[in-house]
């Protein structure tokens, strides 16, 4: 009864969050300058701009339902949503649904690939530097690694492109794949793929490494020195098992946390990365839209976006509960 | 079985290097039961952590030998095949001490797996077997170190301990943090297990009733030094290093009644020196012990002390004291072959009821009374005269009455300065400045007015200050205190006394406390000598006279003054 009562506020926290966000969705890009008739194209390469007369604004405005008042549109937009119906594209021409199916995927896989790269080789570099604390080793990889945590993601994107892209010609330039190229195989296209999407991938891991360094380091140090350590080498049992059953164990604990809570922030980072190298994913897409004044589908990236950090929340509470009994029990103390 | 020769550990410290274990030997047999007492930071977890190889960042020299293999020698991956199999450690309950996301059964079946390569089934029984044998429900197996209570956490930890059937054990402070009532099943539990497995055994407690029950020899740890060792019966009832006795004064089970003195000073931090580690707390410190370590040796059989001067010095020694007051033609036996002793730093009280011949015992021991019979030695010399009473850090005397004991014609300074004008001590200039250092250690203001005073000006309760002062000025080893506090009011006299045990904490000077108020001498006392028509009938330590009499005029005086019928009257009110 107490975890279920647990359970429930839990879950009308995450609605209430929800409704927020979706009616902060709905209210931020109108109040942007501008509206989307000020400039539209027809055109899906956003290289020719129209110009519209009064007559042609307000009959768009008309048409798309923008005149009506700001109480009716809202309402409109949540029975839209409730029906999973995310909008048209004003911009586009299509269903905002579908460009999103379209465009997620590579933003997915530029992601989910920076994260578990910058996580493995974060976990890795920050449990080498912690058994080797204070040690020459450490410390060059500590200096390093604050360092280059202080350059920012798009920065980091302009450097590779600039050096391994422009200067070796060693990458494309941008893009997702080679356009109008027919792959001979599954094997081609994934190369091809990977081939663009490396120096991305690449700019965003740098920026997250020494963030999950540093935790990783600071977490197994601290781990180190607790006295159930002592315990288990008192056990004489292997080193291996120590290190994994009862060091790394015990330290994933805030790498969990942190790389889940990060995911949010990643979207961010990816946005300007996507830009950087004209990267077919949501970021770019969401410059586009902003720029455009396109408001379903700014409204739509937005939701998919906090859908995704707000899972991602969601799924790291369950992960943790099952990596910490400490905190289960502490969830049921609160229900009471 | 185990041996420890010269263990020193040394930490670094970013600006000087802390030796937490200085130079230890000693040896513990097969089935043998050792326990290591002292205070927080004296070495004692320092010694366990050396002896599991869990010492890391310090330097350690000696030799650790289990069945003559050098355990510091041996690699630590080798050192695996010697942890939990043989040599297994209770460590000091905490909520860290075990795994937080591993639950119970899993931390106590890790071992097993490694050291006798159970099966995961196998292992799983022996686990709850263990469980059930310490107490605990097998149910626990599934539950998590942040859901058990301190007493049950304790339980799961020896679980955990003996699960490879060690052939030694540490127990590293099993019962702090524990209620009286689980410490006992605790400790209860620990002796059931030592006779199923027959594990050696060293237990590391500060709370020494607790190493009482337990162990056969205990060891006192002072600065990561030994500084006694012997059987636990024996340096419990007759602590033989001062350090030793100080720790037993401050432990509040064994002196119920006592009032709470800790052993004056802190732990030095400077834990370099040469010396001895005691120095600057000891109350019988000279010189060499300021430069020179004591070695720990044999003082007795079965008994080692590490002191200069083996061990807490015995100050005054009376040997078969007789004497006969003459009246007319009767003869009144007064004191009767009376044998006596006092250590150094120790306050000995010296009962009886009135007329049984203790002030008469007083006044011999100062020589104001000559005795028929009988010798007296002073720190090892024979008394002769008024040597004693008329030097520095000699003998002193307080008599009962304030009244006649200080000249009401004289004023306050003259009083206290009058010893040593008598031994001729220095200047008069540096005599007033002692002198009122006295009268202000007495408690008494040091005003020019109050100095000046007459005597007779004073109160009760004052003048018995004025002449605690004059017995102070000299600097005495030993002070006897004859009913000092008896004519005073409860108020005057519980101040007079608290002060005076005060100072004798601070000084470290020894007192013979002669009363017939044993209420007092119960808060005060160390020992206690009881007197009977001018004969000692029975003495001990104040925890065994004062509760467990065993000689019917003790037991007499006792149930007068610590009457049944006074509980009963005070519980129906």
């Amino acid at each position: 009864m107490i975890f279920f009562q647990g359970k429930k506020s839990r879950v009308i926290e995450y609605l209430f969050t929800i409704w927020v966000i979706f009616t902060l969705n709905f209210f931020l890009p109108r109040t942007m300058p501008g509206d989307p008739f000020l400039f539209i194209s027809a055109d899906e390469e956003g290289e020719e701009v129209a110009q519209f007369s009064e007559e042609q604004r307000n009959y768009y405005m008309a048409y798309y339902g923008l005149d009506r008042p700001l109480y009716s549109q809202y309402f409109s937009y949540f029975s839209d949503l409730s029906k999973g119906y995310l909008g048209y594209s004003l911009y586009y021409n299509q269903p905002v649904t579908i460009i999103l199916l379209h465009r997620l995927p590579w933003t997915l896989c530029l992601v989910m690939t920076a994260v578990i790269l910058s996580t493995v080789i974060g976990i890795v570099l920050g449990g080498f530097c912690a058994v080797y604390a204070d040690r020459w080793e450490d410390r060059l990889l500590y200096f390093m690694l604050i360092a280059i945590s202080e350059i920012p993601a798009f920065l980091v994107g302009l450097v590779l492109l600039f050096f391994f892209a422009a200067g070796m010609g060693l990458f494309p330039l941008s893009g997702a794949m080679t356009h109008f190229s027919g792959y001979d195989g599954f094997m081609e296209k994934t190369g091809d793929i990977l081939h663009h999407a490396a120096l991305p991938v690449i700019a965003l891991t740098l920026t997250r490494i020494s963030g999950i360094f540093l935790l990783t380091r600071s977490s197994i140090i601290t781990v180190l020195t607790k006295t159930y350590i002592k315990t288990a080498r008192a056990k004489g049992i292997s080193g291996q098992r120590i290190f994994i059953k009862h060091i790394f164990r015990n330290a994933m604990l805030p790498i969990v946390t942190r790389v889940f809570l990060s995911l949010g922030s990643l979207v961010g980072g990816a946005i300007l990365v996507e830009n950087v190298f004209a990267y077919p994913g949501l970021g770019k897409l969401m410059r586009d839209a902003v720029m455009m004044h396109d408001y379903p589908l700014i409204q739509g990236i937005f939701l998919m976006v906090t859908i995704s950090v707000l899972s991602a929340n969601f799924i790291a509470d369950l992960v943790y509960k099952k990596l910490d009994p400490r905190i289960s029990d502490a969830a049921a103390a609160d229900g009471h | 079985m185990l041996e420890i020769k010269d263990l020193t550990v040394t930490y670094h410290t970013n600006t000087s290097l802390v030796c937490a274990v200085n130079n230890v030997s000693f040896s513990v047999k097969k089935g043998e039961s050792v326990g290591i007492m002292g205070e927080s930071g004296c070495g004692k977890t320092t010694l366990a952590m050396a002896v599991m190889g869990l010492i890391q960042d310090a330097d350690i020299s000696g030799k650790i030998l289990f069945n003559n293999d050098n355990l510091l020698a041996i690699p630590e991956k080798k050192l695996n095949q010697y942890r939990w199999k043989k040599i297994a450690i209770v460590f000091q309950n905490s909520l860290e001490v075990f795994n937080p996301v591993l639950t119970i059964g899993e931390q106590i079946i890790e071992p097993m797996r490694t050291h006798a390569a159970l099966s995961l089934k196998k292992a799983d029984i022996r686990m709850r077997y263990l469980l059930e044998l310490t107490g605990l429900d097998p149910e626990w197996a599934n539950g998590y170190p942040h859901q058990m209570s301190g007493g049950m956490r304790q339980r799961a930890l020896i679980a955990m301990a003996i699960s490879c059937d060690p052939k030694f054990l540490i127990i590293d402070e099993p019962t702090t943090s524990l209620d009286p009532e689980s410490r006992d099943s605790i400790l209860r539990l620990i002796k059931e297990l030592q006779k199923r497995i027959g594990f050696s055994l060293i237990m590391i407690s500060h709370n020494l009733s607790a190493l009482r029950e337990m162990t056969s020899t205990v060891m006192t740890m002072c600065c990561g030094q030994i500084v006694e060792q012997g059987i636990t019966a024996d340096v419990m009832r007759n602590p033989m290093h001062c350090y030793t006795r100080g720790l037993i004064d401050a432990s509040p089970d064994f002196f119920k009644y006592k009032d709470l003195w800790g052993i004056r000073g802190t732990i030095p931090q400077n834990t370099q020196s040469n010396g001895c580690a005691f120095y600057s707390r000891c109350c019988q410190a000279g010189e060499n012990c300021k430069n020179q370590r004591p070695i720990l040796q044999y003082v007795s059989v079965e008994r080692k002390v590490a002191c200069h001067k083996g061990g807490i010095e015995t100050l005054l020694e009376v040997y078969g004291i007789q004497k006969t007051y003459l009246l007319k033609d009767r003869k009144i036996p007064a004191v009767k072959d009376v044998d006596l002793n006092i250590k150094s730093g120790e306050i000995v009280a010296l009962i009886g009821k009135s007329g049984s011949g203790k002030s008469s015992l007083a006044h011999i021991l100062v020589n104001l009374l000559s005795p028929d019979k009988g010798e007296i030695f002073f720190m090892g010399k024979k008394v002769k005269g008024f040597k004693v009473t008329k030097k520095i850090g000699g003998m002193q005397i307080v008599f009962q009455d304030p009244f006649s004991s200080t000249s009401h014609r004289m004023r306050v300074l003259d009083v206290v300065n009058e010893p040593l004008d008598i031994m001729k001590w220095k200047t008069a200039e540096e005599r007033n400045i002692k002198s009122m250092a006295a009268i202000s250690m007495a408690g008494l203001p040091c005003s020019d007015d109050f100095l000046q005073r007459y005597a007779h000006t004073l109160s009760g309760g004052q003048r018995q200050r004025l002449s605690m002062a004059r017995a102070l000025v000299t600097g005495p080893r030993l002070l006897i205190a004859d009913e000092v506090t008896s004519m005073l009011d409860p108020s005057s006299s519980a101040n007079l006394l608290r002060e005076l045990k005060g100072l004798q904490n601070i000084h470290g000077f020894s007192m013979l406390y002669i009363t017939h108020d044993f209420h007092l001498a119960r808060k005060v006392a160390n020992r206690a000598y009881v007197m009977s028509e001018g004969r000692i009938v029975e003495s001990g330590p104040s925890f065994e006279i004062f509760e467990r009499p065993v000689h019917p005029v003790t037991i007499s005086l006792m149930n007068s003054s610590f009457s049944k019928k006074e509980q009963k009257k005070r519980k129906k009110g």
